[in-house]
């Protein structure tokens, strides 16, 4: 800008001063955001030692290392897993659980809060006290359904890496509902009633009205919810972090568990930083389609 | 919806959410009893649902056995500093995008919104780096910038829509009584819009309150860490100390919570 090839048109404060409103969050985005991008970008093409120094451009073979590593394309197979599962079920689940909780009864705004309360309280805690949960040996699912009487010995809810995950699954569903109902709840209050008093004129059933005016009039905000919660899921590290740390035998991985391992234990910083860029390159894709989603329905308003 | 239904399918229907509700809630449970149990019923088999005695002693011997006090001010220092500034960065760039036309506004707001979906775990291999380089690891300091910058997009965009929904037209009668553009948002802007601030607040400090990755792989000296990571200190190789980490966990949780049912109450 500062080339401007007609000196009489030289730049005024109007058109300055939305840059300089502009420049606290753009230097706080561009030197925390966007040089950690540029960084893991390069060293995914370095080498770099165990201690950390970056020994040189080596072309693609970080990525050689990874691509021919079955480890990663079973990680790659759970992320998708993951994040197919947890966002489905939580969206079913909470659309639901939004809907009831929706109808008018008593005591419907203290429910409300108790159930999507759990949205503000740190995942970390959430999965810490799940692990303790499913403890074979003291834990309290075993002690609870030993007490009722449901099972005759302590049951080991993990032996297996596929039960591993199932529970790490239903743990991530478990979490992400409250959001869903939240989104949904509001969703649905922007729904005019008048809507329903003339569909219950025209004689419409339940599934009628679900299906022809609520689901539709609550899709802007599901689809955003949605998004929301595909790219959150992908990144979501604490739960499969404290239930298994990617073990057994580092067949419970997703993308971000196991690219937090590769660098941090096992020290393969330039490998960490190849699997960091398939992350990315997957979460573009998804974030794309929220750009264009968004500033579409921006331009509705 | 309330159309007609059989009477069964209604039962059932809230039988599914009753039980969906008591699993969302039963951590919760067994967080609050699991906290007063005593080291013995911690670990004894066919243990009851409840403390056999409840052991209260255990949330004052947490303070003790570690420097949870100083993790919880770390928790605030961070949250707190954090909103600050992604306040203090995200006014100005929400007032520019709803008040001002100029070119790149559109590409701006496009890389708003592409940056909130990269969380730090992505980029933690070149977070670190930068953090070793600026010699800010193992500082609450590193901890503030990188939350309040992970939050920037987010703080711009909820304060973005509020200013959006505020008329421009008090402003511009402020200015015409010889206000300056940073006196008319302060002095009119702001004000008005405190409820939309105080919710772009509260979400912030509840998501840096909140934040566990960055805190884990930058911090090292334990009493640096704030609560989310401090509380693995009840969590040894050899021996966990269930109970405290639940007591301790209680009160990491409670601040977040109470904000988050000032907010809740608006929707």
């Amino acid at each position: 800008m500062k080339k401007n090839p007609k000196p009489r048109a030289r730049l005024t404060m109007r058109q300055v001063e939305p840059y300089i409103w502009l420049l606290p969050s753009i230097l706080l985005m561009g030197v925390m955001i966007l040089v950690p991008i540029f960084s893991v970008f390069q060293t995914s093409f370095s080498e770099i030692s165990k201690s950390g120094i970056n020994k040189g451009f080596n072309g693609g073979v970080n990525y050689l290392w990874v691509f021919r590593n079955p480890t990663f394309w079973n990680t790659l197979k759970n992320t998708v897993i993951w994040t197919i599962v947890v966002v489905g079920l939580s969206t079913i689940l909470g659309i639901i659980l939004g809907l009831v909780l929706n109808e008018k009864f008593h005591g419907r705004k203290i429910v409300r809060a108790i159930v999507v309360f759990p949205w503000a309280t740190a995942l970390i805690i959430q999965s810490v006290i799940w692990k303790y949960i499913i403890n074979a040996d003291y834990g309290a699912l075993n002690a609870l359904l030993y007490r009722l009487g449901i099972i005759k010995s302590y049951v080991n809810w993990t032996a297996t890496p596929g039960q591993f995950f199932a529970w790490e699954c239903f743990v991530g569903i478990l979490v992400t509902i409250p959001f869903v109902t939240f989104c949904v709840l509001s969703g649905l209050q922007s729904i005019d009633t008048s809507l329903y008093e003339a569909a219950d004129v025209d004689g419409a059933t339940f599934w009628n009205r679900l299906f022809r005016i609520t689901l539709p009039l609550l899709m802007p905000s599901l689809t955003v919810s949605t998004v929301l919660n595909i790219i959150y899921v992908f990144n979501s590290f604490p739960i499969i972090w404290t239930i298994s740390k990617g073990d057994p035998a580092d067949q419970t991985h997703t993308l971000v568990t196991y690219l937090y391992k590769l660098s941090f234990t096992n020290q393969r910083i330039g490998e960490a930083a190849a699997v960091s860029v398939v992350g990315f390159v997957i979460l573009a894709a998804c974030a794309s389609v929220y750009m264009v989603i968004t500033l579409r329905s921006e331009k509705e308003e | 919806m309330r159309a007609k239904r059989s009477p069964w399918a209604r039962v059932a229907l809230y039988l599914f959410v009753f039980v969906i509700c008591v699993v969302i809630l039963y951590p919760y449970f067994v967080m609050f009893t699991t906290a007063a149990k005593s080291n013995d019923e911690m670990y004894a088999v066919g243990g009851g649902l409840l403390p056999g005695v409840w052991q209260w002693s255990n949330f004052i011997n947490i303070w003790k056995e570690a420097p949870v006090f100083k993790y919880l001010l770390n928790s605030v220092i961070v949250a707190g500093g954090a909103t600050f500034l992604a306040i203090l960065c995200g006014i100005p760039a929400a007032y520019a995008l709803s008040r001002m036309r100029f070119k790149g506004k559109g590409i701006f707001m496009g890389a708003v919104i592409m940056s909130q979906m990269f969380s730090p775990v992505v980029l933690l291999v070149g977070i670190y780096r930068l953090m070793t380089d600026l010699h800010l690891t193992n500082s609450l300091i590193g901890l503030i910038l990188l939350n309040a910058a992970f939050n920037q997009a987010f703080a711009i965009w909820l304060l973005r829509g509020t200013f959006t929904s505020i008329s421009s037209e008090m402003e511009q009668a402020a200015k015409i009584d010889g206000c300056g553009t940073v006196q008319a948002l302060i002095r009119v802007l702001l004000p008005v819009s405190a409820p939309g601030i105080v919710t772009t607040l509260i979400f912030v400090f509840i998501n840096s309150w909140n934040e566990y990755t960055i805190a884990l792989t930058l911090i090292s000296s334990d009493l640096l860490k704030p609560i989310t990571v401090g509380i693995n200190v009840f969590y040894g190789f050899n021996f966990i100390k269930w109970q405290y980490l639940f007591a301790t966990s209680i009160f990491a949780t409670i601040p977040v919570v109470i904000l988050f049912l000032c907010i809740e109450s608006t929707w």
